[in-house]
């Protein structure tokens, strides 16, 4: 089966040396729907490649060598298609959302789309590729596209910025990868992952290697930093970035790990503490951010806490868990992505301090977004939901108590977060200047863009067993599990556990709802009242004050100060300043020393050559 | 495989001169000189392993004293001073070296092949401005124009590297019994040349000295030897040409808009000159083997070979090495290429060096992204050769 597998690829890439070449001739908006075609051109030829997959099939094909040696071999197992899906789907949504918002752009439109489809299109490869070298350097052409596309609008020092970050964090992290395949390389003398003798020379040392390269590119803690810098980047770069070509690549990576060798226990063990951490600092970073898309980055850093959490607990249900997540954090988070970059669009500004009140004036953008924050969140009947619940179950039936407890209390922090958020941009009330200013709906491609993602969010929470059976299921049957996962409508499973779990979490559930219903119709004011007390715990508060969820955010920012110290940015600025000086002292030695007596420097080195080959 | 060369030192020539059309580099002397350079390195290429091309390699190193001379400036003088008390010593010890290694065919005693090895060594390391032989390159660099600079480290040195490619096929002892003086070369030039290059304020005193860290890595290529090794040395030797025009033919065109030295100092020229900057930025990424460009065609051959030789540690050493590179590129790139501008950029109809560093650019590019066009049919008589 030749064809077919390499046609996602060939169609972005073929649409990318298009946009190339009709630069001079298409508008603004048909360079979009030109990227938009190919990418959905290549998603119906992964949905193409879907029928096989479910029975079990792995496509395997060699286009030609790309260098002496070194075949172009894909490999698309039920791993490869769901990250298939990820990349080409999302692409496509967010493509679609493009189109309107990168009408107004004065420059840099073919450079825009000829970059996003190059991302979609090294994505595809990485997850497609058989050969490990191939895989690096797919790996690679993502950073790269993702540094051109953050430094996007090159003449602002920010994006500037931004992407010396990106390039610098995740290229240098990717170096681990690079030496784990090189260890692989000669230890047998193939870069192809499936031979057996590959899994055989899968040592510790080389897991490790990777999980380097992983976190940086999946922003787990402490290689997460670039990610608030990118966000200079257009919105839907952003999207695209959090959704599904960028962050998702490390995830790829720790899940192919299980197809490839075999799975270290402390390895394990590593990225289960890692991914705790990862959720923690993510979620707490995300309540101190006033800006609406580093809010949603740090609560990136956070999400894909859970989904490292579920692969690396290393049961079949977990790794579906770990998967499921995956894929539902691109579809909510992508939609959130666009919603704030609706946001922007419309205001002009993406601080939450002056923004407010939008729910009258762009409701769909609002629904969309309560929609997708309530994904994210894990509120019943979203996709964040199913995939919260069976990380749960996954870690209970694992007997990590205190992974349950520490997604537990993420998840409540991130339900603040996103109360948060939602109150201060999308009711409320604005700043003078945007209360006077006129602001209206975004253009039709860009609500369908991100209403698709939004419905999706629903469809899979309302039915995840449409994604289980036929996408998450191959899945993690390629990664060498059994199949145990029997999901039902809601994320019920049917299988695992036991009866008393499920009936229990349900009652719990249905709880918690009333106490929500009730507190909610406690607190809140009668209209035309006067507010009800509120006890503080000593002083009243102010006439005519009342507490909202930004209070509630900022007492938990207090409450969580300390860990604003675990920030490791200045470590790693320290490590840099520590190189330049060395460099510096280096450079001084070298013009005050060497370079003053040239010949009896010379003179010197040539005896110590001559003595260096006598004493060999 | 000297066919390739000379057909690439030809094709860079060609570029050379478009780009000196457009942003001239010196009088009729330069041109003059820069063609003698050209000729003689091509001379030398097609009349591989022979003590004429030996001749040709030395007479071009001469010409391009010559060349920086010519500049006429008082640092260029003393550049090329500089470059002139390198040269000549280093022509006195590879040529003596040469006579009593001939033709490659006889092994010599163990007391001869310690001095010719000691002689080759020096001698190499003077050519090619190995740390810690490397006093002439930056003062070259910083005086002389950017043209004159990359005939020497695109062109001049290269085929010098070349040299050394071919002794390392003909008389293999040279490396295997004494790798561990080259080594030692190859890592003080690596680690030295990117600290040095990070030390740097000025751009291209920052190129030349990382032309000293990647002639360590093709030194790595060498000393390993084997097909990887060769083939890492010999695709470094092309990319490091082809790179090196682009790097300092962006700075070049730069500094004639801006009629200032390009310094860390100097903000946003992007913004001004985006097509010297995007070759700028792509050469430096190809340069330093990022994926997908040239220069990771050579660099993963060095990487996997120096994995065989000396295991988990000499690749953690060049990785480290990469990572300073890549510091150091990045830096220059956001400091000098991007973000907002503070220097006033002359307007200029001219297209043809803009033109002459997209194409090297895409060439990059587009040889990384098909390296099977060089490796799959041309350098098949290397692989042959080297098994």
């Amino acid at each position: 089966m030749v064809g077919p597998i390499f046609v996602p690829t060939g169609v972005l890439f073929a649409g990318a040396l298009l946009e190339i070449a009709l630069a001079r001739i298409l508008s603004r908006a048909l360079k979009g729907w030109l990227a938009f075609l190919a990418a959905v051109i290549a998603l119906t030829a992964v949905l193409a490649m879907m029928p096989g997959i479910i029975h079990g099939e792995v496509f395997t094909a060699t286009l030609f060598d790309w260098d002496a040696g070194i075949p172009l071999t894909y490999h698309v197992d039920g791993l490869s298609i769901l990250f298939m899906l990820m990349g080409t789907g999302m692409g496509s949504t967010i493509l679609l959302y493009s189109v309107g918002y990168m009408e107004e752009e004065q420059e840099g439109i073919t450079r825009f789309y000829v970059l996003m489809l190059l991302f979609i299109a090294g994505f595809v490869m990485l997850v497609c590729s058989a050969n490990l070298l191939i895989a690096y350097i797919a790996w690679e052409l993502i950073g790269l596209c993702s540094y051109f596309l953050v430094g996007f609008w090159y003449k602002e020092q920010a994006a500037a910025d931004g992407s010396r970050k990106v390039l610098i964090i995740t290229h240098l992290a990717g170096y681990g990868l690079l030496a784990a395949i090189m260890l692989l390389y000669v230890g047998t003398g193939t870069f192809l992952w499936m031979d057996p003798k590959v899994g055989a020379a899968f040592s510790g040392g080389v897991v490790l290697l990777m999980i380097v390269a992983a976190m940086a590119k999946s922003v787990m803690y402490p290689l997460h930093t670039w990610i608030p810098e990118a966000m200079n980047a257009p919105t839907p770069v952003s999207a695209l970035l959090h959704s599904a070509c960028y962050v998702k690549a490390g995830a790829y990576l720790i899940a192919r790990m299980y197809s490839i060798g075999p799975w270290h226990a402390t390895s394990g063990n590593l990225l289960l503490v890692i991914g705790c951490l990862t959720m923690l600092v993510g979620v707490v970073f995300a309540m101190a951010q006033t800006d609406l898309k580093r809010l949603l980055a740090f609560h990136t850093v956070s999400q894909l806490g859970y989904v490292v959490t579920g692969l690396a607990l290393g049961t079949s249900l977990s790794v579906a868990a770990g998967l499921f997540y995956a894929a539902s954090h691109a579809l909510f988070k992508g939609t959130l992505f666009m919603c704030a970059g609706a946001v922007q669009r419309a205001t002009g500004t993406r601080d939450m301090a002056r923004l407010g009140g939008l729910s009258a004036r762009m409701p769909v953008t609002t629904v969309i977004w309560l929609v997708a924050a309530a994904a994210i969140v894990g509120v019943p009947l979203t996709n964040g939901f199913v995939a919260k619940w069976l990380l749960f179950d996954s870690a209970l039936s694992a007997g990590q108590e205190v992974v349950v407890v520490v997604a537990w209390a993420v998840s409540i922090l991130t339900t603040f977060s996103f109360l948060k958020a939602t109150v201060n941009v999308f009711y409320g009330v604005a700043d003078h200047e945007l209360r006077v200013r006129e602001v209206h709906e975004v253009a039709p491609s860009m609500l369908a863009g991100m209403g698709i993602t939004g419905a999706l969010c629903v469809v899979f929470g309302f039915a995840p067993q449409l994604l289980m059976q036929p996408v998450i299921g191959p899945a993690v049957r390629s990664l060498g599990f059994e199949w145990q996962v029997q999901a039902t409508w809601l994320g019920i499973l049917t299988d695992s556990g036991t009866i008393g779990v499920t009936v229990g979490a349900a009652a719990g559930l249905v709880l918690a709802a009333l106490f929500g219903v009730g507190a909610y119709h406690f607190v809140r004011a009668p209209v035309g009242q006067q507010p009800v007390a509120v006890f503080t715990g000593g002083e009243n508060l102010p006439e005519g004050d009342t507490l909202g969820a930004a209070d509630f955010a900022e007492m938990a920012e207090e409450a969580f100060a300390p860990v604003y110290s675990l920030n490791p940015d200045p470590l790693w600025f320290l490590v840099w300043r520590e190189i330049r000086e060395g460099s510096v002292s280096v450079g001084r030695f070298a013009s005050a020393k060497v370079e003053r007596w040239p010949v009896a420097v010379a003179l010197g080195w040539a005896a110590a050559v001559f003595a260096g080959t006598w004493l060999l | 495989m000297e066919l390739i060369v000379a057909g690439f030192f030809t094709l860079l020539a060609f570029g050379i001169g478009l780009y000196a059309v457009s942003v001239p580099q010196g009088g009729r002397v330069w041109w003059m000189l820069a063609s003698a350079i050209v000729v003689l390195v091509i001379a030398g290429k097609l009349t591989s392993a022979s003590w004429a091309a030996s001749i040709c390699l030395d007479l071009a190193e001469l010409a391009a004293v010559a060349l920086v001379w010519s500049h006429g400036t008082p640092e260029a003088i003393a550049a090329g001073r500089k470059y002139l008390y390198s040269i000549v010593p280093a022509i006195v010890c590879t040529t003596i070296a040469l006579a009593l290694i001939g033709t490659g065919a006889n092994v010599p005693s163990a007391s001869l092949q310690r001095l010719l090895v000691g002689l080759l060594v020096i001698g190499f390391a003077l050519k090619l401005g190995l740390i810690p032989f490397y006093f002439w390159l930056p003062a070259v660099a910083a005086s002389a124009p950017p043209m004159t600079t990359v005939l020497i480290v695109s062109v001049v040195d290269i085929a010098s590297f070349g040299e050394l490619v071919a002794l390392r096929e003909v008389s293999p002892w040279i490396f295997g019994e004494y790798a561990p003086v080259w080594l030692v070369i190859a890592l003080l030039s690596m680690f030295g040349g990117a600290l040095l290059a990070l030390a740097q304020t000025e751009l291209k005193r920052m190129l030349a000295f990382s032309t000293i860290t990647d002639l360590g890595f093709l030194l790595i290529g060498l000393i390993v030897g084997g097909p990887a090794g060769m083939m890492g040395a010999w695709l470094g030797m092309l990319n490091h040409a082809l790179s090196k025009v682009i790097l300092f033919g962006a700075v070049g065109l730069a500094e004639a808009r801006i009629g200032q030295t390009v310094t860390l100092d100097t903000r946003g020229l992007a913004a001004r000159l985006p097509l010297a900057g995007a070759a700028f930025i792509i050469g430096a990424l190809v340069f330093i083997g990022v994926p997908p460009g040239f220069g990771f065609v050579a660099y993963w051959r060095i990487y996997s070979a120096a994995t065989q030789f000396g295991g988990f540690a000499l690749i953690a050493a060049l990785l480290a090495v990469a990572a300073l590179d890549l510091l150091c590129y990045a830096r220059a790139i956001h400091r000098t290429w991007l973000g907002s501008g503070n220097v006033l950029v002359t307007e200029s109809p001219e297209w043809l060096a803009p033109g002459v560093l997209t194409a090297l650019a895409v060439l990059a590019v587009s040889l990384g992204c098909c390296p099977n066009v060089l490796t799959g049919t041309g350098v098949s008589g290397l692989l042959a050769m080297v098994q």
